[in-house]
């Protein structure tokens, strides 16, 4: 009996064995890379992962792009500069002839506004349809309309009346469902022929060049229409969405004779395997296909970092993005002093600092004694962030005074911040009616289950400069971030990668209104100072205004403390040419060439 | 017979609804937005709307809409891997999983029970104190130990396996090795514990009487009886071995289910985090019917008990 179960058992493993043989394997692909969170979606609306906007970029191409080495916006799909009218509110973009999709269509100025639609549609529309909505002309009341309907019959489902001899249900769809095309009309979007695209901004957006590169607005071929979702004779569906299949991403969907996905980047998409591997093979009708040496790329994702970087030593990986072990300050140390010229510091565009809550009690109902600036500023003057960046982070990252890094951002200065200073920091605390350290009561500092270290040193640092008494509460991230929204602590960890080259991206953060404002911080002084930098037209008083208001949050009124700006270590063979170490890690695999 | 069967099959569904249950709550009441991502707040109007397109605006219609899914074998998208189904990642991930799991267990049986028999036929003597220390380095060292050793030593300094990933055989032995060294440790002390026990019997001293080559007596008469406690062993650790193998995935960066049991709670996407209690849970329950259908096979003492 126990032999004939041995001999089940090994059946089965050869069953198992002979699946997993058939399981063809590609020759290695010219230029391998490591994901090791892999793509969360590739969905370009829906995205919101720096990996996946890279993957996204490599397969699509928007109106512009980013140039490798100095990412500043350059011409894409469409030729660059476009028509742009005297008062900055409106762009005319003329589509490239040669702009192909990857099965050999054109690629016209509709498929530009059908991505952008789906990006703003209720139920698509993720983090970064703001791009849109806030910028151009009858986006947001176009979305705010389609809210509506959505929200009506989201009510009437839990109020257990939905159903399709329901008269309101009857009614709410269709009349939605025939005013749709007019209503969309109504945003400031334009096609006046098949390469013209006319975009009516709702105000002067300097940056708007660099956001047409952004994945949010890439065109979305019309393949996609044979995957819509929805009631018989309506284009919604019952919950009033627009909802594709979630299939359409993948290259060998074929229902309703989909085609699988179509691109128009340098690359499309050859074969994906949930959480084993893209491969990107080149897009033949891209105009420049046979200049471009890398033909396919491999993206391969490790749920492991080091892993990965056991594969990349070993030669089976030529380049890594994320380098977060253990022992990166070893890493980071090895690439400083250039004993491993492989290993590349990238000074990006992010800052890591800390949310003071600004509201007058805390959630339990307690008086809050951050709501005083001079406390917050005290807390800010007792913080040495040279101890901290140098003995507690050690990961390269770079001391942050300002919320916008220094020198990043061509023709700004960011506001000079200030310096550690123990002695000011407890005059400061002495006027603001506090004596002693401990009569500010019990103080919280909330930290995410990774950054332990740095809130210990920090709490430590003010225990010992002010005499207060900080206790560390850590919280997995999702815990974590339920919290910050909810404003559930007294301080909290932040960071912030900017989405594109322009202050505004930090500042914008800090405003009254802002959903990202987690620190309640309002001052009118603030708004008005960001409002009138968004209407001034003269970049150098723009500038000046944002520097202006930047001083207020770090110098003055003290919401946020700064702690470092982001560095990012990534690892490049020195066997491959082409990709350029830069502040937005956009790494385009078009220029890439392996020479092993 | 077919009655008990039946009988146990409903006692199964009827854990499977509570499992499901549970869960459920858990699964909607940990706090966290299953949709935000990153840093970035999501507006309250962009959930709303996402939460309405899963239909997760009311905590009961999901709960029946969820369970009529499951029922017909349908779980539904996965909230943050929006373009698959939470079918399709378990279609990917499982069998990853079984193999490797499979074959764990397989090497940890012709490993550990000789290792086992040989430890308590010499009971106290050189033998059986290597057997021991194999066993207790097999239990106390943590496979993330074990294993980033091997792969350190194999496949970055020897280079004789490609280092993680998965698709050729050469990615199959270190991860099942290393998975399979706490099942060995278990298997050899159940197997040594129930072999003295058995090789005390008054039938073992009955077919010594009777002549037998003592490797006989061993390998066929007593082992036979030794081995009921390994094999009620083996339907858990079968279960555990092929979707609890999570650490050795994660080392080995294995794109098995384990790495999704953690991740969908840490995501909140109550979809994935269901589907994949509720395929554990069916494994584990249908395993533990097996292997009492067995243990009746195997010693017909125990067929009445069923």
């Amino acid at each position: 009996m126990i032999r004939n179960l041995f001999l089940f058992f090994i059946a089965l493993i050869c069953a198992l064995l002979g699946l997993f043989s058939l399981t063809h394997r590609e020759p290695r692909a010219d230029f391998t890379y490591v994901n090791p969170s892999g793509i969360h979606t590739l969905d370009p609306a829906r995205m919101s992962w720096m990996q996946d906007f890279r993957v996204a970029l490599n397969l699509w191409e928007g109106l512009t792009t980013w140039d490798p080495k100095t990412t500043e916006p350059v011409g894409a799909a469409a030729y660059f500069p476009p028509g742009r009218s005297a008062d900055g509110l409106t762009y005319t973009f003329q589509i490239r002839e040669d702009a192909r999709w990857s099965n050999g269509d054109p690629v016209t100025s509709r498929d530009f506004v059908r991505g952008w639609r789906r990006a703003i549609e209720p139920g698509t529309s993720a983090d970064y349809a703001f791009f849109l909505t806030e910028n151009i002309v009858g986006a947001a009341e176009y979305v705010r309309w389609r809210q509506e309907t959505v929200d009506a019959l989201s009510m009437l489902r839990s109020r257990g009346r939905l159903n399709k001899t329901n008269d309101e249900l009857r009614m709410i769809l269709p009349r939605s469902a025939a005013d749709l095309e007019k209503r969309f009309a109504e945003v400031g979007l334009e096609t006046p022929d098949d390469t013209t695209l006319v975009v009516h901004l709702r105000k002067p957006c300097p940056y708007f060049l660099d956001l047409t590169a952004f994945a949010t607005f890439l065109p979305i071929h019309e393949s996609i229409e044979m995957l819509r979702s929805n009631e018989v004779d309506s284009p919604l569906t019952r919950e009033g969405l627009v909802v594709y299949d979630p299939q359409w991403t993948k290259p060998d969907y074929h229902r309703n004779g989909y085609p699988g996905l179509v691109t128009n980047g340098a690359y499309s998409l050859s074969d994906w395997s949930f959480k084993r591997r893209a491969r990107l093979s080149i897009n033949p009708y891209f105009r420049s296909a046979d200049d471009i040496r890398c033909k396919t790329i491999d993206m391969l994702e490790y749920d492991n970092v080091s892993a990965s970087i056991m594969a990349y030593e070993s030669g089976d990986v030529d380049f890594l993005t994320d380098l977060t072990v253990p022992y990166q300050h070893e890493l980071v140390r090895l690439a400083q002093s250039g004993e491993r010229p492989d290993l590349k510091l990238c000074a990006v565009l992010a800052t890591q600092f800390l949310n003071f809550n600004c509201d007058s009690k805390t959630v339990g109902g307690a008086p809050n004694p951050f709501k005083d600036a001079r406390v917050r500023r005290a807390f800010t003057l007792a913080t040495d962030r040279e101890k901290l960046v140098s003995q507690v982070l050690g990961n390269g990252d770079r001391i942050a005074k300002s919320f916008v890094p220094p020198g990043a951002i061509p023709g700004y200065t960011p506001a000079s911040g200030i310096e550690h200073n123990i002695d000011r920091a407890r005059t400061l605390l002495r006027d603001a009616g506090y004596t002693s350290g401990e009569q500010l009561g019990h103080i919280e500092l909330l930290v995410t289950s990774n950054t332990v270290r740095l809130g210990e040193a920090l709490a430590t640092m003010w225990e010992d400069a002010l005499g207060v008494r900080v206790e560390l509460r850590a919280q997995e991230s999702k815990t974590f971030a339920q919290d910050k929204i909810s404003r559930n602590f007294m301080m909290a960890r932040g960071s912030w990668y900017a989405d594109y080259n322009d202050p505004t991206t930090f500042l914008n953060c800090l405003t009254t209104a802002n959903g990202n404002n987690d620190t309640g911080y309002s001052s009118e002084k603030y708004d008005a100072l960001l409002a009138k930098a968004n209407a001034e037209a003269n970049p150098a008083t723009r500038a000046r205004l944002l520097s202006d208001a930047e001083s207020l949050i770090v110098e003055t009124d003290c919401p946020i403390l700064p702690i470092s700006h982001s560095t990012e270590l990534i690892a490049i063979k020195p066997y491959v040419k082409g990709l350029y170490p830069n502040a937005r890690l956009w790494f385009p695999f078009r220029y890439v060439s392996v020479d092993r | 017979m077919i009655q008990k069967i039946i009988k146990r099959l409903l006692a199964g569904v009827a854990t499977l609804l509570i499992v499901y249950a549970a869960t459920f709550v858990m699964a909607v009441s940990i706090p966290g937005n299953p949709f935000q991502s990153g840093d970035r707040n999501m507006p309250a109007e962009a959930e709303q709307a996402l939460r309405a397109r899963y239909h997760m605006d009311n905590n009961w219609t999901f709960f029946t809409e969820y369970l009529a899914g499951a029922i017909r074998l349908d779980f539904g998208p996965a909230f943050t891997y929006s373009d698959w189904t939470c079918n399709q990642i378990i279609a990917s991930a499982l069998p990853v999983s079984m193999l490797i799991g499979l074959l764990a267990i397989l090497i940890a049986l012709i490993i550990g029970i000789p290792l086992g028999v040989v430890g308590a036929v010499r009971r106290d003597r050189l033998p059986d104190f290597v057997g021991l220390s194999i066993v207790i380095l097999g239990i106390s060292i943590p496979t993330f130990v074990t294993g980033t050793a091997a792969l350190t030593l194999f496949c970055v300094y020897l280079k004789w396996l490609p280092v993680g990933g998965w698709g050729t055989v050469w990615h199959l032995p270190l991860p099942a090795i290393t998975l399979s060294l706490p099942f060995i440790a278990y298997i050899a002390r159940l197997t040594r514990t129930s072999m003295i026990g058995t090789l005390e019997c008054d039938f073992i001293r009955t077919a010594r009487a009777k002549g037998l080559p003592e490797r006989v007596v061993i390998w066929k008469h007593a082992l036979r009886v030794a081995f009921l406690p390994v094999l009620s062993y083996l339907g858990p650790a079968t279960a555990q071995a092929m979707t609890g193998s999570f650490v050795v995935e994660k080392v080995f960066g294995i794109p098995g289910l384990g790495q999704h049991f953690v991740n969908a709670a840490l995501n909140r996407d109550p979809g994935l985090i269901l589907a994949t209690v509720l395929v554990f849970s069916a494994m584990l329950i249908a395993l533990n019917i097996v292997v009492d259908l067995l243990y009746g096979v195997v010693d017909p003492r125990i067929k009445a008990a069923v």
